[in-house]
């Protein structure tokens, strides 16, 4: 009985945990542009994290090594200081635009100016990081995050034309007004919107700070394979919301209350209610998850103390840099930077970033020094080869995509 | 990571460890698994200057070095001659995926800005000396 109650906990928080401000973005605006045409990218999203998520969760258990110290350990000083660079900057971005994303759902409840919500939702993240343990963090914010099945609900309200829905699904026509290169920016970053690169450091350096050993690989891969396709359905169902209301009336989105308005369609104040708890809750947890990364990233590429099991003291350098990050998180945001605007762009590079993590875990996973007997099987060896591919053609595309396209405008 | 236990000095001698891949840019943990730092360059013993006559020992590892040995290591140039941080090779205790210490943290020149940063702005924050558990 404990043991079901355990795995059915790790599952609904991973539902809840995996939507971010970047896959709430994301999908609405996908979807009141393009329909459920760009569906495919998210369950190709989607089976990539579970992959990336599951080899290195299981690294991290097997070896007790968590990413970044495999990363440094296999690129040598010289890449993996690159890759630092590259992976801190574009974690700090997300974390702003995290932050970002809880000021702008409190401005949605209280009609309060996300600015002034802007300090109070950085120094609560801090808070909770240095007071709270990390169990009950992950799994309070993951659990309130489940608050956003509101979407799914809200999409059952709407009624909506299944069969038109099934048709934009299967096929991508584009609509009259959209070019074929801003369908192809929007799939990248749909991708790096879901198989954002901190998820796996977070997950990976989360298994350490949990203890995960080899017995624990099972639950973990339960969490994972049921809990992150779960999580998946809840980002088609903005997309498909998005598609349902705003695709006919052409209403772009660009702010989260667009996000929000097939739900006060659908289900008026109330659903609405539901949907800013589940808004909330997503973006504070990933705000959490990103900041712990950004300590993560630094401290394992150099060797310091880490993670939330030890007295803050006992690891200073490591609770030194998230006080450093909130606090460029909170600067950025007060300059008045439109959220969603980083939010947009943070997704886009985590695509280009993705190739700089993934690699070296491939790697280690197949490494029998570290793994023992578990290494990767030769089935996970075909989908991790195949994923390879895909995400270093979506890295190498997301660049020139951008360009050409003006972000999407 | 699962290399062979030496059960005695005929294993030790066989047993293969590439400097690059199972010592350089390791993660070194203190006698209670704290970790301290990574393995940034070696230090090997003397080698005389000029040509080497055929009975000169060949060297030996005597150090760990780390931090500002990284940007040499990285960028190039010659090593600072400040010995800080230099963890000895005779505190070494195993050699797995992470290379472990006899010694604790507290008896080491390396990570003494943690020490700092710990004594004079991390543990002055209300809270900061709790233990989270």
């Amino acid at each position: 009985m404990k043991k079901i109650f355990a795995v059915a906990l790790g599952i609904l928080t991973a539902i809840g945990g995996f939507l971010d401000i970047g896959d709430i973005v994301t999908n609405a605006v996908v979807g009141s542009r393009f329909g459920l045409s760009l569906a495919w990218v998210v369950v190709v999203g989607v089976i990539g994290i579970c992959v990336f998520a599951q080899m290195s969760g299981r690294v991290a258990a097997v070896s007790g090594r968590a990413t970044f110290e495999i990363i440094r350990e296999r690129l040598g000083p010289r890449a993996a200081l690159a890759n630092l660079i590259a992976s801190f900057l574009i974690n700090l971005m997300t974390l702003t635009a995290e932050i970002g994303g809880i000021a702008l759902a409190l401005q949605l409840a209280s009609s309060v100016h996300y600015l002034l919500w802007v300090p109070l939702a950085a120094i609560a993240v801090w808070l909770v990081i240095w007071r709270v343990r990390f169990t009950t963090m992950e799994n309070v914010a993951g659990l309130v995050g489940l608050a956003l099945i509101g979407f799914a609900v809200a999409l059952f309200l709407l009624g909506p034309d299944w069969e038109t829905l099934g048709r934009q699904v299967l096929h991508h026509g584009l609509p009259d007004t959209e070019k074929a290169t801003t369908y192809w920016f929007y799939a990248v970053a749909l991708f790096g919107a879901a198989m954002t690169p901190y998820e796996v450091f977070f997950f990976s350096s989360g298994a350490v700070e949990e203890g995960w050993t080899t017995k624990d690989l099972a639950q973990s891969r339960m969490n994972v394979l049921v809990g992150f396709p779960l999580g998946g359905i809840l980002s088609l169902s903005i997309a498909a919301c998005a598609a349902v209301v705003l695709l006919p009336q052409a209403i772009a989105v660009t702010s989260l209350s667009q996000v929000v308005l097939p739900v006060v369609e659908a289900g008026g104040k109330l659903l609405l209610a539901v949907i800013i708890v589940g808004v909330v809750a997503a973006t504070f947890g990933a705000a959490l998850e990103t900041t712990l990364s950004a300590g993560y990233t630094l401290a394992q590429f150099n060797g310091w103390s880490w993670g939330k099991f030890r007295r803050p003291a006992q690891a200073a350098r490591f609770h030194l840099t998230m006080i450093i990050c909130v606090i460029v998180g909170l600067g950025v945001l007060l300059t008045g930077v439109d959220p969603i605007k980083v939010t947009e762009l943070s997704v886009v590079f985590s695509a280009v970033a993705l190739p700089l993590t993934y690699l070296p875990i491939l790697i280690i996973a197949n490494d029998p020094q570290y793994m023992g007997e578990h290494v990767n099987g030769s089935a996970m060896n075909v989908v991790g080869m195949a994923y390879l591919v895909v995400i270093v053609v979506a890295s190498l595309a997301a660049i020139p995509l951008l360009l050409i396209t003006g972000a999407g405008s | 990571m699962t290399l062979p236990e030496p059960a005695d000095t005929a294993a030790v001698a066989s047993r293969l460890l590439d400097a690059r891949l199972h010592l350089l840019d390791r993660q070194v943990l203190d006698c209670d698994k704290v970790p301290v730092t990574t393995v940034d360059d070696l230090e090997l013993s003397e080698i005389p200057e000029g040509p080497l006559d055929a009975d000169t020992p060949a060297p030996t590892i005597t150090a760990m070095l780390s931090g500002s040995f990284r940007f040499t290591r990285i960028f190039g140039g010659r090593p600072p001659m400040s010995r800080l941080d230099r963890v000895p090779w005779s505190d070494l205790a195993e050699i797995g995926s992470a290379l472990r210490l006899y010694t604790p943290r507290s008896r080491l020149e390396v990570g003494w800005l943690e020490g700092w940063l710990a004594a004079h702005v991390i543990g002055k924050i209300p809270g900061g000396r709790d233990d989270p558990q």
